[in-house]
């Protein structure tokens, strides 16, 4: 009796070992589940949306950044300039108002206040530009690169498919626009003359 | 007896200490000079801060580069700068490394893991091949057919590089990809893949291959059959014989990576870590630059001109 007893003991815990060893899923389950370890496009909107109007409302006009890039270029990227990756490339972010004098197949062209000629991107709104240039970003949260990389893709694709659609049709040859956005630097090969400004905001002043 | 024993111990302490401490590079391969470079570089960086190195050469075997940790491990290396043969296959070896205590910091090369590698310095392949994309697409006026050559499949590069240059080509339907093939990131390879896509396609507008190696072949291929003038070829590394074709007009652009940032960085990294230093992001991007004919000037190979 007592024999039978362990017996049925030893079973009752090899069975319930088996049955918590192995776990069956779908494959369709666990690959949704592995697509949802990082929403890129909602994280994304949130910055987007909540993260990058407050530190744009602390950007330098453009005619002030440029002016302090001729004056001090090493303070000013230091102050200023941002990015994740190690390099001599750095993103700031800007804000301001110009005169459009000319259209072409990547943007209007302005010239602001100071004469600055700049040009506002309107077609190939890609890269690091808007994620980097806040500073708000920290690399160290994130072990993929890739996640990093989606978050830039989303972030100009915000600006492509809801920013730049409605105001197209405004971007018409002497109108003046007011915008707000981010412009990528080369502190090792400094080039003022083609600054070029991924727009997060514009909007014409009539 | 037992003071005679504690001064024994003690100079062999103190001698342990005077010793430095020693830095293996092991390396894909050695066969390519831009592998080269990185190597030479990151050991000599490590010898100037006073550490003893010594290059392995891994020639694009895992089972070579295992043998590489293990002999590094075994010679009391007391850390390692790794550039990885391949992304999953080479996660083994870190590990190996870091249950040894060795720290290991990638250089280039991603592995696909984010415990066993205290620190990744990977170039951004991705947010280069995005600012390629852009001028791909300028340069090509937003139509024509293309041709894709990648590199080796299993290394994370390939799929980095050609991830950022779709997400813009992919945009413009004008721009109709005809083939897209591996060529190992070998010139001969690039040279022969693109012999046989031109006998199926010789219709092509461009070429847009992972690095440097393969566009100098895919243009040797386009010059044989006499295209060299009127297709555009795209690489990616900063090869010096690119940076003089894109001089000549031959070659359209490169995407320029930096060795020397990489490998300092990893030495800088090691030299840390042995002074206590261990917050040290996982994957570090070091950035990429478009070359094109409007800069070129500006850059020597593997670098910036100073």
């Amino acid at each position: 009796m007592r024999k039978s007893v362990k017996y049925f003991l030893w079973i009752a815990i090899a069975l319930v070992v088996a049955y918590n060893s192995v776990y069956f899923k779908k494959l369709s389950d666990l690959n949704a589940g592995a697509a949802k370890a990082f929403d890129a496009a909602a994280y994304a909107n949130n910055y987007f949306y909540k993260q990058l109007p407050a530190a744009i409302a602390k950007a330098p006009d453009i005619d002030k950044l440029i002016a302090m890039l001729k004056t001090d270029t090493a303070a000013t990227f230091k102050t200023y300039g941002h990015a994740l990756a190690i390099g001599t490339t750095r993103y700031f972010l800007v804000q301001g108002k110009g005169t459009i004098t000319n259209i072409d197949d990547n943007g209007v062209w302005l010239s602001t206040a100071s004469g600055n000629s700049v040009l506002l991107a309107t077609e190939y709104v890609y890269g690091n530009a808007l994620r980097d240039a806040s500073g708000l970003i920290d690399i160290n949260q994130f072990s993929s690169t890739m996640d990093l990389n989606n978050i830039a893709a989303e972030v100009d694709k915000i600006v492509r498919t809801k920013v730049l659609p409605p105001v197209k049709s405004d971007l018409q040859k002497g109108n003046t626009i007011q915008f707000t956005g981010a412009v990528g630097l080369n502190q090792a090969h400094l080039q003022l003359g083609d600054i070029e400004i991924t727009p997060v905001s514009l909007k014409t002043i009539h | 007896m037992l003071f005679a024993i504690m001064m024994l111990a003690a100079c062999h302490n103190g001698r342990a200490t005077k010793q430095p401490k020693k830095i293996a590079v092991i390396v894909s391969t050695l066969n390519n000079p831009w592998f080269v470079f990185l190597a030479q570089t990151a050991s000599a960086e490590a010898k100037r801060m006073g550490y003893e190195t010594k290059i392995f050469d891994s020639q694009n075997n895992t089972a070579l580069e295992a043998d590489n940790f293990e002999n590094a491990i075994a010679s009391g290396y007391n850390a390692i700068l790794f550039n990885p043969t391949d992304a999953n296959g080479s996660v083994v070896n870190a590990a190996r490394a870091k249950a040894a205590g060795v720290p290991v910091f990638c250089m280039d090369r991603e592995i696909n893991s984010t415990t066993e590698a205290t620190s990744q310095i990977l170039s951004d392949s991705y947010s280069g091949c995005v600012e390629m994309g852009k001028y791909f697409v300028k340069t090509m006026h937003k139509k024509g057919n293309y041709v894709e050559i990648l590199g080796i499949v299993a290394d994370n590069n390939t799929w980095s590089r050609s991830k950022g240059f779709h997400s813009v080509v992919d945009d413009y339907p004008g721009l109709k990809m005809v083939a897209q093939q591996s060529a190992d990131f070998d010139r001969n390879k690039g040279l022969e893949v693109l012999e046989s896509i031109l006998q199926a396609h010789p219709d092509i507008d461009a070429v847009f291959c992972g690095n440097d190696a393969m566009a100098m072949g895919a243009y040797q291929a386009l010059a044989a059959a006499g295209k060299g003038n009127h297709v555009k070829v795209f690489g990616f590394d900063g090869a010096e014989d690119v940076i003089g074709y894109i001089k000549d007009g031959k070659i359209s652009a490169t995407a320029m990576q930096f060795p020397k940032v990489i490998a300092l960085t990893a030495a800088r990294y090691a030299d840390e870590y042995f002074k206590g230093k261990r917050d040290f992001p996982q994957k570090n991007p070091v950035a990429v630059e478009l070359v094109t004919a409007k800069n070129v000037d500006d850059y020597v190979a593997y670098g910036k001109k100073n």
